[in-house]
């Protein structure tokens, strides 16, 4: 079975694809401590890419790097390049709008805003788009199609969206970030919070998902990383220890370090 | 049962037996003062105390006081709102966890335990003195400084509560909405004010039952009138005022309207809370 997954086409499929994200010697500082340590990977495109690694490892600070919403806090600093389609997106001069429309990120907690759920939608289009009403309705069932709420929420899209469930929750934030067509979307720990009922809905619209978008996702679960990447990066102490293949890191990860942790020796 | 578990219920019994009997004791002295105020001011509490005005003594309402007391708290309040939210909201949304920040926030504290008398004598001497020599003796005590009292007193308090109920919404919050692009501004108005609008509504409520109870600030500065006016120029009666004013004479007859007076008061600032309460209370559930 595993000779079968490392099969020929999914590595020349892996490889064909040209990478999203191309991040280079990048390191970040918190206030001095070093977190992370010359990171370099390439993201492709239209596959997921899950990070795994133990907590306090880094890999949510990566992420926050791909969209720069670590740059809301003070005393944050990243060093380094990360090319998004060529151009890097570190360089003081790229516009923090083009990059936030691009790059769209659902967190671990399910923050919807206090507003309907219809609002919650078009918030962010309104902000980049001028669309009539009807563009906009469509535009927001779309996007709750895209993100599988759609059939539950299309008679009480005038409700406040306070009043769904977690895992309803989560997939509305999935649908307002996607309402934007961004290319990238970043989901950092998603499920984490959600049952798992909830979980599994999540990980099936991933799925689906990735033939539109470049996914990256930050999991602490294993298994989750295995059931639905394309490609895994684990990361341990700030650093990019082993980034491949996702079948090749569960089945012959190339470090021992790798190995230790996926057969939970440590973590 | 164990030993640990037998004294362990016991310390329980006794910490809910001694909160318990400090809240009884905190209730009681609400419960007497509402019984007292309401059965010394019974006699005079009738049609004629929200009908006549002050100018009839023992035979006369507090009416004037009425509408005064409600233009002097409107003026505050309106003055202080926009000012206490605009500086609440800089305050946790834009110099949080700055030193600039940290000592206005500092400050603030210091103005909200100022003594209500002070605030009262500074507003005589920036309000009163020059709006007197402006008009040459025209205008000199007004409604309007009383207004201006008042809302210094207001002011800390909706800085406070501003400032608190922002910083109360999570910061996910505030990631979720700039991570689709959305700037600041749009992120502080439309998002996180709306999340924290019935605390800072709360805020609000809560200054005017403060302020509606103020005596000090307002001698110097309403003034008080034995007559009915609307004009925020004019010196202006409020019930506080006139509460200190028949509580200092001797006759009995005026002790009972001031009795009174301090039932209206104390019954309204007392609906004031627990409007604030239901506006809380109700956005609550709506959370869930």
């Amino acid at each position: 079975m595993n000779d079968s997954a490392l099969a020929a086409p999914p590595v020349q499929a892996a490889a064909a694809t040209p990478p999203k994200l191309k991040v280079r010697d990048l390191n970040f500082y918190y206030d001095g401590f070093h977190a992370l340590k010359g990171i370099s990977m390439d993201v492709p495109e239209k596959q997921v890419t899950a990070i795994i690694g133990p907590s306090g490892c880094g890999k949510s600070t990566l992420l926050r790097i791909f969209n720069r919403i670590y740059a809301i806090y003070p005393k944050l600093e990243a060093r380094g390049s990360i090319e998004l389609d060529g151009e890097n997106i570190l360089a003081p001069g790229y516009s923090m709008n083009r990059l936030r429309s691009k790059v769209g990120m659902v967190f671990q907690k399910p923050v919807p805003f206090p507003m309907t759920i219809f609002e919650n939608v078009a918030y962010g289009i309104r902000h980049h788009e001028r669309l009539s009403r009807s563009e906009m309705e469509a535009r927001v069932e779309q996007a709750l199609r895209s993100a599988a709420l759609w059939d539950e929420v299309k008679d009480k899209l005038k409700q406040n969206a306070l009043g769904l469930s977690g895992g309803q929750q989560q997939r509305l934030c999935i649908a307002r970030a996607i309402a934007l067509r961004p290319e990238v979307l970043l989901l950092d720990e998603p499920t984490s919070a959600l049952d798992p009922i909830a979980t599994g809905r999540i990980e099936q619209l991933v799925e689906e998902l990735k033939h539109e978008y470049t996914i990256v996702i930050v999991t602490h679960n294993m298994q989750q990383a295995a059931r639905c990447s394309d490609r895994t990066a684990f990361m341990y102490l700030g650093e990019l220890i082993e980034f491949d293949r996702t079948e090749q890191i569960f089945t012959k990860p190339g470090k021992k370090q790798t190995e230790d942790y996926i057969t939970g020796r440590f973590g | 049962m164990s030993a640990l578990y037998l004294r362990r219920r016991i310390a329980n019994w006794v910490a809910l037996a001694l909160s318990g009997l400090a809240t009884l004791l905190g209730l009681a002295f609400l419960v007497w003062i509402l019984w007292e105020t309401l059965r010394q001011g019974i006699a005079a509490l009738d049609l004629k105390l929200f009908t006549k005005i002050t100018a009839y003594g023992e035979d006369g309402g507090l009416a004037n006081a009425m509408v005064g007391s409600l233009i002097i708290d409107f003026i505050g309040i309106a003055i202080a709102t926009p000012i206490g939210v605009l500086a609440g909201t800089w305050l946790a949304e834009y110099a949080n966890r700055t030193r600039l920040g940290e000592a206005i926030r500092f400050l603030n504290d210091i103005l909200l335990s100022a003594p209500s008398i002070v605030l009262g004598l500074f507003v005589y001497t920036i309000v009163v003195l020059p709006i007197t020599s402006l008009t040459s003796g025209n205008t000199t005590f007004s409604g309007f400084a009383g207004g201006v009292a008042l809302a210094l007193i207001a002011l800390p308090v909706i800085v406070r509560t501003t400032d608190e109920m922002l910083r109360l919404v999570p910061s996910t919050l505030r990631e979720a909405a700039l991570s689709l692009g959305v700037p600041q501004w749009k992120l502080t108005c439309q998002i996180l004010v709306r999340a924290a609008r019935s605390g800072i509504i709360t805020g609000v409520l809560l200054a005017l039952a403060r302020i509606s109870g103020e005596t000090a600030p307002l001698l110097f500065t309403a003034f008080g009138n034995n007559y009915m006016t609307l004009n925020p120029l004019d010196k202006m009666a409020s019930l506080p005022q006139v509460i200190y004013q028949y509580a200092n004479d001797p006759g009995d007859a005026m002790h009972a309207l001031a009795w009174a007076g301090a039932f209206v008061v104390t019954m309204f600032v007392l609906l004031l809370s627990l409007a604030s309460r239901f506006v809380l209370s109700r956005n609550k559930v709506s959370h869930e």
